[in-house]
C-alpha cells in the first residue's frame, strides 16, 4: 500500500507540473515570441514585499529596471518605479488548449512588462517561452516514450513469445541498436532531410527517431518477462482448454509486461526530453521563434552568455521538478513490477 | 474393475513406446541428449486410475506433458479413443486436448494471479465458446459446489485461498471442460496430510460419479496405492514395474520399488519415544 500511495504521490506532483506547460497560455504572463528589443538580457526582477523604506505592502511588487549608470548591460533597480503584481489580468491573446480564445493571464503587472526568469537576446520573456516550451519537449518525450514502449512491445512479445530465430534475430538487432552511438546517429538522420523544416515537421521528427532509436531496451525487457509468463502453469492449463496465441497473449502474457512497460516509460520520458534539448541546443531541433527547452538553452553556446548572464540557465533548474517526478514514479514503479508478486 | 472388464471394453488411453529425448546443446563439444521417456507402454481403461510413481527425474512429469500435448515427443504412439496423437493438425489438437487435463503440482502457480475465482472457473468456458455470457455464472457456481467450495469464494483472488481450496478450484476449473481423462501432476504433492487426504476423496467421488479417469503421478507410493487400480513404477524414463497395488506393496521386485516403498512415512509405535531433556 505505501508503494501505491508513493505512485499517486508522484503522479499529484506531475500532473501539477504538467498542467502548469498545458495551460500555459493561462500561467505565462506573455506572448512567447512578443519581443521588447530595448530591454535585452534583463536580469529576474525580485518580488519584494518591502519597499525601500522599510514599509510592507501585502501584494508583492518588483520595482522596474534601469540601466546602471556608464554601463551597457548591468541594470539596477529603479525604486521609483514599483511595479505592483496583478493577478488575473487582461493581457496577449491566446488560445487554452489551441481552442477557447482567451486574454485572461494568472499574472501580470500594469503598463510594464515584468520578468521573473529575466529576458532573453531578444527581450522576450524566459518564464513564458519556458512554459510554452515545455509543451514542445514534453510533448516530444511523451511522445516518443509512447512510440518506443509500443515498438518495444511488439519486438519482444515476439521474440520472447515465438522464440527459435525470430528470437535471435530481433535480439540481435536489439543489440545492434544498443550498441550505437546514437547521439551521432541522430545528426546523420537529421542531416538527411532539409536544414529548413516547419516546427511541425521537425517534432514528428524528432519523434519518429527518438522512437525508432529507443526501441532495444524496453525490447528486452519485454522479451524476459514474457519468457518466464508463458512457462507458468495457468498459460500451460489455458494453453490445455485450447485457448490460442492470440488469447494467451492478450489475456495473460502481455498484461504480464505492463508493468515493465511502464517504469520504461517513466525512464525514458526525461530521456527523450534531454535528447530533444540536445537536438534543439544544437539547432537541429525544432526551430525559432517557437520556444523548446532545448531553444531556451541554445543562447548558452555563446561564451558571452555563458559567463554574463546566469540566469539563462535557469530553465535547466526548473527542469529538475519535472525530471525528478518522472525518475521517482519510475523508481517507485519498477519496485512494483515483480509482474506476479502476490499483493497484499 | 477387475481384469476381465478391461479385456471387453477399450482403453481411454493408450500408449506405445513413448520416447522423448531433450538435447541440450553444449557450449563446446557435442549435443548432450536427455533421456527422459525412453520406451514407455501402457493403457489406462475407462473409470480407472493408473498412478505412476517414480523419483524425481524419473520422466513422470514429461510422460504428463506429452500426453496432454504440451510436449510433442520423440517416437512413439499416443492414443486417445481410438484416436492417434501424434499426427494431428493444431485444430484437432485443440478438440482433443480439451478432454485431456492436468492438474497441477503448485496450485499457486496455476493460476493467474490477478483473476478472482469466478474469472479462473469461467476461462476454460470462455475458451470452449459454446456457453453463453448467462449461461456460465450458473455453470461456475455449480463447478465449485461440485468440489466442495462455497460459492462465495467467487470474488476471492487465488492468493486468499488455502492450499486446498486452490488444488479444489484446480480441479474445478478442469472439470469444467468435462474432461475424459485427468492428469494429476504430484496434485497432492505441495498439501499437507489431512488436506491431501480429504482432495483424495473428493477424487473418489468425483470419479464415482462422473466416471472419470485418472492418470495419477506421485513419488507417494502409499497414496497411490490408496487412489489407484494399477500401479507402474518408473525409473530413468523406463516403467520397470507394473502391478495391481496390493501386489506392489506386499512382493515388490524392482529395487527402484522398495526404495520407494522404504521412503513411506509409517507410525513406528514400537521405537520408544525421544526422551525429554
Amino acid at each position: 500500500m505505501r508503494g501505491r500511495r508513493a505512485i499517486s504521490g508522484w503522479l499529484v506532483v506531475l500532473v501539477a507540473l504538467h498542467a502548469c506547460v498545458l495551460f500555459a497560455g493561462f500561467f505565462a504572463p506573455y506572448d512567447p515570441t512578443e519581443q521588447d528589443r530595448g530591454r535585452p538580457y534583463l536580469p529576474p526582477m525580485r518580488l519584494h514585499f518591502l519597499d525601500n523604506r522599510g514599509h510592507f505592502h501585502a501584494r508583492p511588487f518588483a520595482y522596474a529596471l534601469k540601466l546602471a549608470e556608464g554601463s551597457f548591460d548591468q541594470y539596477e533597480e529603479d525604486t521609483r518605479r514599483a511595479l505592483p503584481l496583478k493577478f488575473m489580468v487582461r493581457g496577449a491573446n491566446y488560445r487554452l488548449l489551441g481552442l477557447l480564445p482567451s486574454r485572461l493571464h494568472l499574472f501580470g503587472a500594469e503598463n510594464e512588462r515584468i520578468y521573473l526568469l529575466g529576458s532573453d537576446a531578444y527581450g522576450r520573456d524566459q518564464l513564458s517561452r519556458f512554459l510554452y516550451g515545455g509543451r514542445v519537449s514534453l510533448f516530444a518525450g511523451l511522445l516518443g516514450a509512447g512510440v518506443t514502449v509500443l515498438l518495444g512491445l511488439c519486438v519482444g512479445a515476439a521474440a520472447g513469445y515465438y522464440g527459435g530465430w525470430r528470437d535471435d534475430l530481433l535480439m540481435r538487432l536489439a543489440e545492434l541498436f544498443l550498441a550505437l552511438p546514437w547521439l551521432y546517429l541522430l545528426f546523420a538522420l537529421r542531416a538527411f532531410l532539409p536544414l529548413a523544416v516547419g516546427p511541425l515537421e521537425a517534432f514528428f521528427l524528432i519523434v519518429a527517431v527518438l522512437g525508432a532509436v529507443g526501441w532495444a531496451r524496453p525490447a528486452r525487457l519485454v522479451r524476459g518477462v514474457v519468457l518466464s509468463a508463458k512457462e507458468r502453469d495457468f498459460v500451460r492449463a489455458a494453453r490445455g482448454f485450447g485457448a490460442t496465441d492470440g488469447y494467451l497473449l492478450r489475456r495473460h502474457i502481455l498484461p504480464a509486461t505492463s508493468s515493465v512497460l511502464l517504469t520504461q516509460a517513466a525512464i525514458l520520458v526525461p530521456q527523450f526530453i534531454l535528447a530533444e534539448m540536445t537536438l534543439s541546443f544544437l539547432g537541429l531541433g525544432v526551430p525559432e521563434p517557437v520556444p523548446s527547452w532545448g531553444n531556451l538553452l541554445s543562447s548558452l553556446q555563446q561564451y558571452s552568455v555563458l559567463v554574463s548572464y546566469w540566469w539563462m540557465y535557469l530553465p535547466a533548474l526548473i527542469m529538475l521538478p519535472f525530471f525528478l517526478g518522472y525518475l521517482g514514479l519510475g523508481s517507485e514503479l519498477q519496485e512494483r513490477a515483480e509482474p506476479y508478486k502476490i499483493e497484499r | 474393475m477387475t481384469a476381465e472388464s478391461h479385456e471387453t471394453s477399450e482403453p481411454l488411453v493408450r500408449v506405445e513406446n513413448l520416447v522423448k529425448h531433450y538435447s541440450k546443446r553444449k557450449l563446446v563439444g557435442s549435443v548432450e541428449e536427455v533421456r527422459a521417456l525412453d520406451g514407455v507402454s501402457f493403457s489406462i481403461f475407462r473409470g480407472t486410475t493408473l498412478a505412476i510413481v517414480g523419483e524425481s527425474g524419473s520422466g513422470k512429469s514429461t510422460l504428463a506433458f506429452c500426453l496432454a500435448c504440451f510436449e510433442k515427443p520423440t517416437s512413439g504412439n499416443l492414443w486417445f479413443e481410438e484416436t492417434s496423437l501424434s499426427g494431428l493438425k493444431e485444430k484437432d489438437r485443440r478438440v482433443i486436448r480439451r478432454q485431456i487435463q492436468l492438474i497441477f503440482q503448485d496450485p499457486a502457480n496455476s493460476f493467474n494471479p490477478r483473476w478472482s475465482v469466478l474469472e479462473i472457473l469461467t476461462e476454460p468456458l470462455v475458451l470452449q465458446g459454446n456457453l453463453s455470457r448467462d449461461e456460465m455464472h450458473p455453470r461456475a457456481q455449480a463447478l465449485l459446489e461440485q468440489v466442495g467450495l462455497s460459492s462465495h469464494l467467487g470474488e476471492k483472488l487465488p492468493s486468499e485461498l488455502s492450499g486446498g481450496q486452490r488444488q479444489r478450484l484446480g480441479i474445478a476449473r478442469a472439470l469444467g471442460l468435462r474432461p475424459k481423462l485427468l492428469i494429476l501432476d504430484e496434485a497432492l504433492s505441495a498439501l499437507d496430510c489431512s488436506v491431501q487426504a480429504q482432495i483424495a476423496n473428493l477424487l473418489m467421488e468425483l470419479q464415482a460419479s462422473l466416471g472419470m479417469t485418472y492418470l495419477f503421478i506421485s513419488h507417494d507410493l502409499a497414496m497411490a496405492a490408496h487412489l489407484a487400480d494399477e500401479i507402474a513404477v518408473m525409473s530413468r524414463g523406463q516403467i520397470v514395474e507394473q502391478g495391481a497395488p496390493e501386489e506392489i506393496l506386499t512382493h515388490p521386485e524392482n529395487r527402484i520399488t522398495r526404495e520407494l516403498l522404504a521412503a513411506v512415512p509409517r507410525l513406528d509405535l514400537s521405537r520408544p519415544p525421544l526422551a525429554e531433556s
